[in-house]
């Protein structure tokens, strides 16, 4: 008697699904290939082996690279953070000085091409010497991931009521003392989530890191770039199986943090 | 100025901040803004108008040599390919995202955000390795028995639009399911109690309102792809340059700065343009909140 | 006042809606458990109740949102149960308009007629009949935004009324109006269903608006169904201790009662024994029980009135609210009393703290078996 599901329900289920395989099956692929003997890839995998592993957790080369996007992102990390949370904090709460120029400014790096603020900055940190450095690094990626810090904080933000920082300051407590102790624990789940953002968006960052890199002080995608390019090892896919592991730890990080918020 | 005016510069009123404090906190943006972005964005420009003299020769090589306009258009027309296969892939997929509830809504938006959130370089790589001699395209094509031998793929324009539309599928994905999510229940129960079909209410109701989305989408997937580096970089060929991969040839290999700069040049302006004429379109904060 | 559809009146008119052992759950929520209801042909039907006593599942099961557990709903002969909502051919207002954003007002009215596949010309000429029926004529062109809220939500009724469905369902429709448009709108829609004859199922959680508007009213708690009759017969004798207690204001006095023959006996909190006509059980008693005693606070008398019982009260607090004064006092077991006195009583005797004394005339008392908390 009841209706079953329809023809049109069902289309829509398989195409759905078949767009998500395209999505996800190439990264998946990518997970096995990294336990191959072979030295070339091939699919299915013969055998099972970690060497790919060894040889990256081993050799100087990625490891020099991994430590210098560590470096970066940690960095890349805390500055955005700050300089992010505290211009929407002025934004939010603010007279709206600026405010149009503090939007069209932000979605600047989202909107001008990567390899556009790579070409600049490639012949701007020369002339300085900041090229190769890991302050260098830091400021491109910092700006690179300004606009998502300030959006994430500012939804944040936008629901803490602003009468709450004004009951405090009645209260007696200064306008930092307010912040620290009312809005900030209530936006810190934001704003560590748009931390990890941050992270994983310097981490992961190819374009500027492909410019700004030297001989020696290269990003770890400025060095899976080249090996991909010259000779695709399955080091690649044990390195990408790695970088996949990462993301899935900062995107549960990140939504644990957006959980605490809402409860 | 007046009194007022000038004391709530210098004193806060409990709600808002004093117009020193608002200076004061937004100066590191600004600053960093100004000399990590305006400043060497601003010193390329120069650098093309400027180098050797105050010419616009080097803009008049990128649109007069035919290499070089070819390598335009071709970078327009895969931008624009990139759109249209993601609109009709992504379309479906938001929609459905916004309509499913429970372990399966987790399902798909696990699919959607984790590429997001995935380096370029490892979906890239991906496929390379798909799209290789003996790679497992090939190797299906042939069971499949579409082809007896394996086929070109990899450094082929084809490679660098599927994998570019893999890598931008998301960026289309995310402002339709906002605009689609943000349309109430109550809508669709309207239109289908009114008498419309489910496929009358889609094409009344539930498409019209969400051309919002569609068109944010577009444009976020068009300008990325008008820039787009390292997908060309590794599975594009060297004979078919787009844009980005123009450029750094001419920066590492030709070392023609004035050039290189009045490329990036026509690049900038091009998608600042647009960026600037469809700004009312582009709803970044929409596709954040989907995304956190 | 002019109709717009001379012709069409008969079609136009109301069909009878059945509601036979509607059951809906939830995973292991039951929203509704049992439901039935005759609506009659061109009935308007209150559903009222507290939140989440399954009065919008139970619409929402009638428009064809959802489809019951068990249960059937049919409307006029055709068993309506499991067809999808847009075959039903009902009319809906909901409680936030819902009026499509990206259309005018007009192409929202003709929307249905468009479903239907009437031809444009037409389509149109009705639309803007059924605009003029909600008063909103000349509207048409303007954009929903552009119209202040009771505008939109005529709108809505425009839209609901234009393809004559024969029965009309509105979910809550007023609540998001304020209190003037409320009221302005109450009248409306009476007005609509006296002239298109309508059957009306209208949500709402406000029952002086379920009183005033309906012919009869149905309470729900817990998905299910407490009473169903008049406004008239609901206020004055609720079947029950919850629709008593629901329903306007109540006094509850918990009491022993022993029914013998055609008299009554309740033992009061104070000591003292009143002997009721049978009639004022509202459920036959059985031997000795415990018992409710319950009576409005408008038919309490100040003073020894010689038609009924008299007892004692500590006055608490009296609040002068222009038509009549409103006293709080307690019993002498400390039960709450609420008196509600015509405007123009003596008031001057009731200093706090003193004692007054009241009459309850016979008729005016309910008795329920039971304890009230
Ligand atoms: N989709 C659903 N899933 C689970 N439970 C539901 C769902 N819809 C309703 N319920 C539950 O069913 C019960 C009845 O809900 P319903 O919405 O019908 O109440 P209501 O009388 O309309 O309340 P209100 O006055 O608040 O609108 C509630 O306990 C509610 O939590
Ligand atoms: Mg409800």
């Amino acid at each position: 008697m009841k209706p079953a599901l329809d023809r049109g329900s069902l289309a829509l289920g398989a195409y759905v699904y078949t767009v998500l395989a395209f999505v996800i099956i190439p990264l998946v692929i990518i997970i096995p290939m990294s336990f191959g003997q072979n030295d070339h890839l091939e699919f299915p995998p013969s055998g099972f082996t970690l060497k790919w592993y060894a040889e990256y957790f081993t050799s100087r080369g990625w490891r020099n690279a991994t430590w210098l996007s560590i470096q970066v992102a940690f960095l890349t990390a805390i500055c955005a953070t700050l300089i992010g949370t505290a211009a929407t904090y002025a934004m939010v709460r603010g007279r709206g000085q600026l405010a149009s120029l503090f939007q069209i400014l932000l979605i600047g790096p989202i909107i001008v091409p990567h390899i556009a603020l790579a070409v600049g900055l490639y012949l701007f940190f020369q002339t300085i010497g900041l090229s190769g450095t890991v302050p260098g690094f830091v400021l491109a990626h910092t700006v690179l991931a300004l606009p998502f810090v300030v959006f994430t904080t500012a939804a944040a933000l936008g629901k803490v009521d602003a009468n709450f920082e004004a009951a405090a300051m009645s209260c007696g407590a200064t306008r930092w003392t307010a912040f620290r102790l009312i809005t900030l624990p209530l936006i810190l789940p934001s704003v560590v989530s748009s931390a990890f953002f941050a992270f994983i968006i310097s981490f992961d960052e190819p374009v500027v890191s492909f410019f700004l890199s030297g001989v020696r002080q290269k990003t770890l995608p400025r060095r899976m770039f080249e090996d991909i390019e010259q000779n695709l090892t399955p080091v690649i896919p044990a390195i990408a199986t790695l970088l996949i592991v990462l993301s899935v730890a900062i995107l549960l990080g990140a939504y644990a943090m957006r959980s605490r918020a809402r409860s | 100025m007046t009194t007022a005016t000038r004391s709530r510069f210098w004193h806060s009123d409990g709600r808002r901040l004093s117009g020193l404090a608002t200076l004061l906190l937004l100066l590191p943006f600004f600053a960093i803004i100004a000399f990590v972005f305006i400043y060497p964005l601003a010193q390329l420009l120069f650098i093309s108008f400027f180098e050797p003299k105050p010419t616009l020769d080097n803009y008049a090589r990128v649109v007069a040599n035919p290499v070089y306009t070819r390598v335009l258009l071709r970078t327009l027309w895969t931008a624009m390919l990139v759109t249209g296969l993601s609109v009709i892939l992504g379309f479906p997929v938001a929609y459905y995202m916004s309509r499913v509830r429970g372990a399966l809504a987790a399902l798909v938006g696990v699919c959607v955000i984790l590429p997001l959130w995935s380096s370029v370089l490892v979906r890239t790589a991906a496929w390379s390795f798909l799209f290789q001699r003996e790679g497992l395209i090939n190797s299906a094509l042939m069971a499949v028995g579409v082809t007896s031998e394996p086929i070109k793929l990899l450094y082929t324009q084809g490679a660098v639009v599927i994998a570019m539309t893999h890598v931008l599928l998301p960026f289309m994905i995310l402002p339709i399911y906002g605009t689609l999510r943000s349309i109430p229940n109550d809508y669709m129960r309207a239109a289908a109690v009114l008498g419309a079909t489910r496929l009358r209410t889609f094409t009344e109701v539930i498409l019209p309102l969400s051309m919002s989305g569609v068109a944010s989408g577009s444009l976020l997937v068009f300008l990325t792809a008008l820039g787009f580096f390292i997908t060309p970089a590794l599975l594009g060929s060297p004979q078919e340059l787009m844009v980005a991969t123009l450029v750094s040839q001419q920066i590492r290999e030709v070392l023609d700065w004035p050039f290189a700069s009045a490329l990036v040049g026509v690049l900038t302006l091009f998608v600042t343009l647009l960026a600037l004429i469809f700004s009312k379109t582009l709803r970044f904060d929409r596709l954040m909140g989907a995304q956190t | 006042m002019n109709v717009n559809y001379p012709s069409d009146k008969v079609q136009a008119a109301g069909a009878a809606v059945r509601i036979r052992r509607l059951e809906k759950r939830f995973q292991s929520v039951i929203a509704v458990d049992g439901v039935d209801i005759d609506v009659s042909a061109g009935e308007f039907l209150a559903l009222l109740g507290p939140s989440g006593s399954g009065k919008t599942t139970i619409l929402m099961s009638v428009a064809g949102f959802e489809f019951p557990t068990s249960g059937s709903i049919s409307v006029g002969t055709e068993d309506l149960t499991y067809v999808p909502a847009n075959k039903r051919n009902l009319g809906m207002v909901f409680q936030n308009y819902t009026l499509f954003p990206h259309m005018s007002v007009l192409d929202n009215v003709a929307f249905p007629l468009k479903m239907r596949g009437v031809p444009k010309a037409e389509r149109y000429a009705r639309a803007e009949e059924a605009l003029a029926t909600v008063r909103l004529a000349g509207y048409g062109s303007r954009h929903p935004n552009q119209l202040s809220g009771g505008q939109q939500q005529r709108v809505a009724l425009a839209r609901a009324i234009v393809y004559r469905p024969r029965v009309l369902l509105m979910d809550e429709p007023l609540s998001a109006l304020d209190k003037n448009l409320r009221e302005e709108m109450q009248l409306e829609i009476k007005r609509l269903h006296a002239e298109l004859g309508i059957t009306v199922i209208f949500v709402t959680h406000d029952q002086s608006e379920a009183l005033t508007m309906a012919d009869r009213v149905a309470v729900l708690k817990d998905g299910r169904i407490q009473q169903i009759g008049p406004s008239r017969e609901l206020y004055e004798r609720p079947a029950n201790l919850f629709t008593a207690g629901f329903i306007g204001e109540m006094n509850f006095i918990n009491v022993t009662a022993e029914g013998s023959g055609g008299n009554i006996s309740v033992l009061l909190p104070s000591g003292e024994r009143w002997q009721l006509p049978a009639s004022a059980a509202v459920e036959p008693l059985t031997g000795c029980q415990k018992a409710v005693l319950a009576v409005r606070p408008e038919r309490l008398q100040l003073g020894d009135a010689h038609n009924g019982f008299t007892f004692r009260v500590k006055v608490d607090d009296v609040v002068y609210a222009g038509s009549a004064s409103l006293l709080i006092g307690t019993l002498p077991d400390s039960t709450e009393i609420r008196a509600r006195l015509p405007g123009a009583s003596d008031l001057s005797a009731l200093a706090l703290g003193s004692t007054a004394v009241f009459t309850i005339p016979k008729e005016a008392i309910l008795l329920y078996p039971g304890a009230a908390q």
